[in-house]
């Protein structure tokens, strides 16, 4: 979540905290009832309006955490409603995944330029002879817009010598890079499903924390206290998440002390993904294939799929390492309930994949763990530990840092072949990367491997981070150095015929 | 000056982390200005819990201490305050 908007950070963790220490306590789901007064006490409101309000609001954010959908504002419901459907140890996750609590979204205006102040009627007033469609004129006391002829171009932005004219648009349509936020009658936010490839964009950047996903903790932590089976997996980008004094092992051993019988690092998966994107790109491209996409990133395969279906077969077939980590623990123990714990809510969406669903059962972000780590006690930096992590090699390490899997891939595909010649180019943010795939579409990027992912910087910062974009990346290099092998060539984790 | 910040798990839970990104930037406005600033020394330190979120039903985290005084529910606003009423001329 971003971390400057600290109030909203800081409810929407309460609620992670809460909803863990009623599944730990075992407690009866009528305790709900009192939960959001727990978290905003007391009769004066401190964020909005009425304290009423507010924790009607985090009633609701109380349901989506449970994996319930948020009510109808239009029909009488309890905060309990439909809490028998999820109060079950199994996965059960209610589609839509990422939900406008309609209530909480303060119908802020669509995109539009706007004169402010800042406007002295200036004798050259360059903003009405620069607009071509003639909306500006200069009204009484400073230059108006006409909002029926603009057509939104910014050119009398960019000439006022005065910074007068500002551009506004609402924080969540912005953040979208697939222009999937509409508005509903009352001008609030609306999610666009048949755009939306949950990236969880418009949830970090919405500052009245209108939007939020739903959660699975509740239904894992009741998993995690029947079964013995239950491994972790986690992803390349934990390190440095939850605060500086935790080393990697130890999150690891408080991942066990949850109640996971293994926590496994999911840069082995992405081992596997290098080997067979790899072998993949060597076989395909250019004969079969005139490009090939990565296929880590969930949110980037689903806006190919939405955004250019002919496109689609270009991504590359593998499975993501979530889902190959998952199926290395499978072999060796058939039993296994598995949950990827990682930074990015479209893996919850990817898990329900018909083809992946049988291998990842649950997914929760670091911001959820953390709310896990507090309901249950756990001091990450006083538990003592020994030995060290070594489940994959540094180029698996690197998936996290945008640029990392093409690197990865580039580079086993060039031991492989070094004749073979592979350009990369990647994409960085849901924006860029419907911008990459228009140029790919147009044939501009034959022979390439395009790496997409929808978070700016790479799975490091993603929606369900803790620690800001450069901890993370210092944290995450340090644990690449410390890979006892470099590449997945060398790994002897993965011993079966990937070709 | 002395500043310590909890980053014990409640404390991390709740915004620890980012008011030490916020403290490191401070130190950069800070160096950019040095005249305005006494020579004293900056330091920080992330400790563990304190135990201060564990005897209590109140809510207190984060924590942070500076010169030995402990602030409650502290928030980058306040700590930031507090550094630099110390430590302007
Ligand atoms: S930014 Fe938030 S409050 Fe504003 S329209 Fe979007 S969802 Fe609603
Ligand atoms: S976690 Fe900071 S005082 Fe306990």
């Amino acid at each position: 979540m971003k971390e400057s908007y600290v109030d909203l950070v800081r409810i929407r963790r309460q609620v992670f905290a809460k909803v863990a220490k009623l599944a730990y306590d075992g407690a009866d789901l009528s305790e709900l009832e009192k939960a959001s007064f727990e978290i905003l006490p007391g009769e004066v409101a401190t964020y909005r309006d009425s304290i009423f309000r507010e924790r009607a609001i985090v009633d609701e954010r109380l349901r989506l955490t449970l994996g319930l959908n948020a009510r109808k504002p239009t029909e009488h419901h309890r905060v309990t409603d439909g809490i028998n459907d999820v109060d079950v140890d199994k996965i059960q996750f209610i589609e839509p995944l990422i939900n406008v609590i309609t209530f909480a979204c303060e119908a802020c205006p669509t995109k539009q330029f706007y004169v402010t102040d800042n406007c002295r009627k200036c004798l050259a007033h360059p903003c009405t002879n620069v607009c071509p469609t003639n909306a500006v004129s200069i009204g009484r006391k400073r230059a108006i817009i006409d909002l029926d002829k603009c057509i939104k171009c910014g050119r009398c932005k960019d000439t006022c010598p005065y910074s007068a004219i500002v551009q506004y648009d609402r924080p969540c349509a912005a953040a979208c890079g697939v222009n999937a936020i509409e508005s509903d009658y009352l001008g609030r936010a609306e999610i666009n499903m048949d755009r939306c490839v949950s990236c969880g964009n418009c949830i970090i950047q919405c500052p009245y924390g209108a939007i939020s996903d739903k959660s699975q903790i509740y239904q894992l932590i009741k998993a995690l206290k029947s079964n013995d089976h239950m491994y972790a997996i986690v992803a390349p980008s934990f390190l440095g998440q939850f605060g500086p004094l935790a080393s990697p092992v130890q999150i690891f051993e408080g991942i066990k002390q949850l109640g996971f019988e293994d926590a496994i690092e999911v840069s082995l998966g992405a081992d596997i993904t290098t080997l067979r994107e790899a072998n993949e790109f060597l076989e395909r491209v250019p004969n079969e294939i005139p490009y090939m996409g990565t296929s880590c990133c969930n949110s980037w395969t689903i806006m190919v799929e939405k955004l250019f279906p002919d496109q689609f077969e270009y991504i590359s077939d593998s499975s993501s390492p979530m889902v190959e980590t998952a199926k290395y623990i499978k072999k060796n123990d058939p039993d296994a309930k598995i949950a990827f714990i990682g930074p990015c809510i479209s893996k919850k969406l990817e898990a329900l994949r018909e083809d992946v669903k049988d291998y990842v059962h649950f997914v929760i972000t670091f911001e959820e763990l953390m709310g896990m780590f507090v309901a249950k006690g756990i001091e990450l930096s006083e538990i003592e530990v020994s030995e060290k992590i070594q489940d994959a090699s540094s180029l698996g390490r690197g998936y996290a840092i945008a640029g990392g899997v093409a690197e990865a891939v580039k580079q086993v595909a060039l031991s492989m072949d070094p004749s073979k010649e592979i350009n990369v180019e990647g994409a960085s943010t849901l924006h860029e990367c419907v911008k990459l795939m228009r140029v790919a579409k147009s044939g501009k990027r034959n022979g390439y491997l395009l790496e997409g992912m929808a978070c700016s910087g790479g799975c490091i910062a993603g929606p369900g981070t803790l620690a800001s974009l450069n901890r993370v990346r210092k944290a995450v290099i340090d644990f690449k150095n410390q890979a006892d092998i470099k590449s997945p060539l060398e790994n002897k984790i993965i011993d079966e015929n990937l070709s | 000056m002395k500043v310590k910040v909890c980053v014990g798990s409640n404390c991390t839970l709740l915004g620890a982390m980012s008011i030490l990104d916020q403290i490191d930037d401070l130190k950069i406005i800070i160096s950019e200005d040095s005249d305005n600033y006494n020579d004293e020394e900056l330091e920080v330190e992330a400790i563990r819990c304190l135990g201060f979120c564990k005897n209590t039903d109140e809510k207190v985290a984060p924590i942070v201490v500076i010169d030995g005084e402990t602030m409650y529910n502290a928030t980058s606003q306040t700590v930031m305050e507090k550094i630099v009423n110390k430590i302007r001329k």
